[in-house]
């Protein structure tokens, strides 16, 4: 039945997240026959229904609206027992505990540590940007030239001049709201102005604001700087655009909106189906590439399921003339390395040799929370989930030494932290002070309860800090030969093992990242609340080394790394176009081609890198 | 994108079964929750002495939470929610306890909070805790897990024994006390983030 959807496509793309969809919507538009195997379910008619699983689910987490069901009959869902299974951040937990981080029963990725890979992702339509926050920030010119500017890492094999074009046209495919003149520090010029003007500032972001004249941070590399909030760029509406309604403040970007005003690729998708010339064979998990004698990807083997837990209803092969792998940076590599043959001893995409990288170089923005309350109220929980934030610091001489680092100033209370305003009510109620904010533990009730939380709550404040992480060849991913069938999925296949790991560089970036934290804090009035990392949490580490205190960080959601482009295939794995070095009609596409994170949000910038890829594919492999 | 917050709850107890085996209506299909078929069809089944219990459960209510009578259930309600919260309390063996007294002196609605909140029987106390998270948050605790949080505090957050409905969740209080809406249940329009809210009596009296 996937086969009939489609004969002979011309182009078989294996992931619908945006970079998948962006391509095919612009193969589509160029006449070009597309089919797309998406291994989570279809697109539905709206919204409403993964609205309505988040309304009324006990744990909101990113994953929480969309399937398979986070929960089974006996806690998380073994992911064993499901066909496209993810990780979720419910699976971070320390040894032992719930959610236990290495435990296979609970955790869909095999973490080999020494240290927790905290970010996680969907498979299903439109990918992971169904929960993403938005955020839409180029990269500045020096994150394409890390080896030339600070001699450190590799150079990408472009530059910001040759994206220039493709950032203007991404931020008009998927609707940024921002201002030019904002947004044009550290070198980032502009061709165009955005397609809708900015999102306001919060009022939390004007309080911070107010405190940068005065701010000093001292030894991190930022003496002198001149601090500066910033409005976020986002695809988020501030007119209607694209037949979607503007931001009401819902506060609620990750998992869901709940009327669609941020951009999700299910936009995209729809637009490319109604070229007439793609097609989407869903609940399809793409399972082996198949190479030929020339080197050419001759085909990729598919097992279609109807339910998230049931048997396998078809198994088959497709062919195309040309091949596009748009999983993300964790289940791209995980295919590739699936897929060893004869022809591809080490896996598709990965030399002959030992020299492949393909799995190597896995980054995310491992990021550091700290939280505060204000001397006066700046009511948190309105507006977009982050409206603003500060990006001044993220260039300069320090990136010889430690990961530079961009600030994002939460609207969301400390909802991020302790999952308030939950925890802070209950530590009221029932005279607790968890939240640190109930000295002496005093329950109330009526008018004093409302009274002392609304003062509370209406001066909670956080802000993350996204870290530049090394790219190291030890952080990666693999997939054995050899796994029992524990640490397989439902359909036999063997799950992602993650080995992962920060870097000294890594480790002082989050380290200046806390110094930083605390200035801003005292520059604000503020009184820190940030808590103490517990020692059995799998993602801290000590700081400074060899001491008892710790530094936490979390994952940002941001997949990178993996499959990385460069000029050569003995150090990456793709070009510049995200053709694979190895296979001329194979294309690897999405963050897992960025040699460096830098610290902009991916998204953009991926989707740009789509955008001309796709003009490459119409304008070479079908001229 | 954006960083997750890892959370260590524990799996809920069977979710929401309760309500969904009585509600058809809860697969919802509108945006946002309405009015169910469980609230229709409670109303259908009460008695007089129902109803008058439910309004007295109202009044001791709104001197637990400190929100106003009138805004626990206003005039205009299609949701409904006093209806659920009444009958998830109803189904802990305290209840006639809690209710007993208020019905003593249903004029004195602070001093039944105060009596409530400082019984020597456990049972009620937990419970009165129990009713205020649920106006407040829309999930249920437990009483006796309360009273285990207070004999041993666990480190936040505090997994709750459930959520009491997907329309629970946009009805809660805390929210409103801080000026603002549930998270993914807005009603404001573009740009109100850039302004200061309402005076807090706007939200709750």
């Amino acid at each position: 039945m996937c086969a009939e959807r489609m004969p002979n496509p011309d182009v078989l793309i294996v992931g619908s997240g945006i970079a998948g969809v962006l391509i095919a919507r612009q193969l589509g538009r160029a006449g070009k026959k597309v089919l797309i195997l998406e291994a989570g379910e279809a697109l539905p008619a709206d919204i409403n229904g993964y609205m309505n699983t988040f309304l009324a689910a006990t744990a909101k987490v990113p994953e929480s609206p969309y399937p398979p069901a986070l929960f089974g009959a006996n806690g998380l869902t073994d992911p064993r027992t499901v066909n496209a299974g993810r990780p979720t951040v419910l699976s971070l937990g320390a040894k032992g505990k719930f959610g236990d981080w290495q435990d296979p029963k609970q955790a869909y990725l095999i973490q080999k540590g020494p240290l927790a890979f905290g970010s996680t992702y969907e498979r299903i339509n439109g990918g992971t940007v169904r929960h993403w926050l938005g955020t839409s920030l180029r990269f500045v010119p020096n994150d394409f030239e890390m080896k030339s500017r600070f001699n450190r890492f590799v150079d990408w094999p472009i530059k910001y001049r040759h994206l220039e074009r493709w950032y203007r046209d991404a931020e008009k495919d998927i609707g940024v709201a921002a201002d030019v003149g904002d947004q044009n520090y550290l070198g980032i010029n502009f061709s165009s102005n955005y397609p809708m003007p900015r999102i306001p500032l919060s009022l939390v972001d004007m309080e911070v604001e107010k405190a940068m004249p005065n701010l000093k941070v001292a030894g991190v590399g930022l003496d002198g700087l001149k601090w500066k909030v910033s409005s976020t760029p986002a695809a988020r509406n501030s007119q209607p655009y694209q037949a979607r309604r503007v931001c009401a403040g819902n506060t609620n970007c990750i998992p869901i909106c709940p009327i669609q005003a941020k951009y999700d690729p299910s936009v995209t998708l729809a637009e490319a189906l109604r070229t007439g010339n793609v097609d989407v064979s869903y609940k399809t998990v793409a399972s082996k590439v198949h190479v030929d004698g020339n080197g050419r990807v001759s085909g990729i083997d598919f097992i279609r399921y109807d339910k998230d837990d049931g048997d396998p209803v078809e198994r088959g092969r497709l062919t195309a003339k040309l091949y596009i792998l748009a999983g993300n940076a964790i289940e791209t590599p995980r295919l590739l390395l699936m897929s060893k043959s004869e022809q591809t001893p080490n896996g598709v995409a990965n030399r002959r040799d030992d020299k492949g990288s393909v799995g190597k170089y896995l980054m995310d923005h491992p990021l550091y929370l700290a939280w505060a309350l204000t001397d006066k109220p700046v009511w948190g929980y309105r507006g977009p989930l982050s409206t603003a934030g500060i990006e001044v610091c993220r260039d300069g001489g320090f990136r010889r030494e430690r990961g530079a680092f961009r600030i994002e100033i939460g609207n969301e209370g400390w909802n991020f932290p302790i999952q308030d305003p939950d925890t802070t009510t209950v530590d009221f109620v029932n005279g607790l002070n968890g939240s640190g904010l109930n000295d002496g533990s005093k329950p109330l009730f009526g008018n004093a309860l409302a009274i002392a939380l609304n003062d509370k709550l209406s001066r909670q404040f956080r802000l993350g800090f996204l870290v530049e992480q090394s790219p190291d060849d030890s952080n990666r991913v693999t997939v054995p030969d050899q796994v029992p069938d524990e640490l397989k999925d439902h359909l036999g296949l063997p799950r992602p093992h993650i080995t992962y790991d920060l870097s000294d560089y890594t480790k002082r970036g989050l380290a200046a990242a806390k110094t930083t934290a605390s200035a801003i804090f005292n520059s604000m009035h503020a009184k820190e609340f940030t808590s103490k990392p517990e020692a059995d949490d799998p993602s801290t580490f000590e700081w400074p080394p060899g001491q008892t205190t710790r530094i936490k960080y979390y994952g940002s959601g941001h997949l990178v790394g993996t499959h990385r482009m460069g000029e050569r295939s003995e150090n990456s794995v793709v070009d510049s176009f995200q053709r694979s070095h190895d296979h001329d009609n194979l294309y690897l596409v999405g963050s897992g081609s960025f040699p460096t994170v830098a610290t902009a949000n991916p998204t953009l910038t991926l989707a740009a890198l789509s955008l001309r890829t796709a003009d490459q594919i119409i304008s070479k492999d079908f001229k | 994108m954006r960083h997750y917050a890892p959370i260590n709850l524990h799996h809920p107890s069977k979710p929401f079964d309760k309500y969904r085996s009585a509600e058809s209506g809860i697969t919802v299909t509108t945006l946002f929750p309405g009015p169910n078929s469980f609230a229709r069809s409670t109303a259908a089944q009460t008695t007089a002495a129902d109803d008058a219990d439910r309004a007295l459960f109202i009044t001791l209510s709104a001197a637990l939470t400190g929100i106003a009578k009138e805004r626990l259930s206003p005039a205009v309600d299609p949701i409904q929610i006093n209806r659920q919260y009444f009958a998830q309390a109803k189904t802990d063996p305290a209840f006639d306890g809690l209710m007993q007294i208020i019905r003593a002196d249903p004029s004195n609605p602070a001093a039944a909070a105060e009596k409530v909140l400082n019984n020597s029987d456990s049972n009620i106390k937990y419970l009165g805790r129990s009713i205020i998270l649920m106006w407040y948050l829309g999930v249920w605790y437990a009483p006796k897990k309360l009273e285990n949080f207070n004999s041993s505090p666990p480190k936040p957050p505090y997994p709750p024994d459930k959520v009491i409905s997907s329309a629970a969740y946009t009805q809660g209080w805390t929210w409103r006390v801080a000026q603002t809406h549930p998270m993914g249940y807005s009603e404001l329009l573009f740009g109100y983030w850039s302004k200061e809210p309402p005076a807090l009596d706007a939200f709750i009296k």
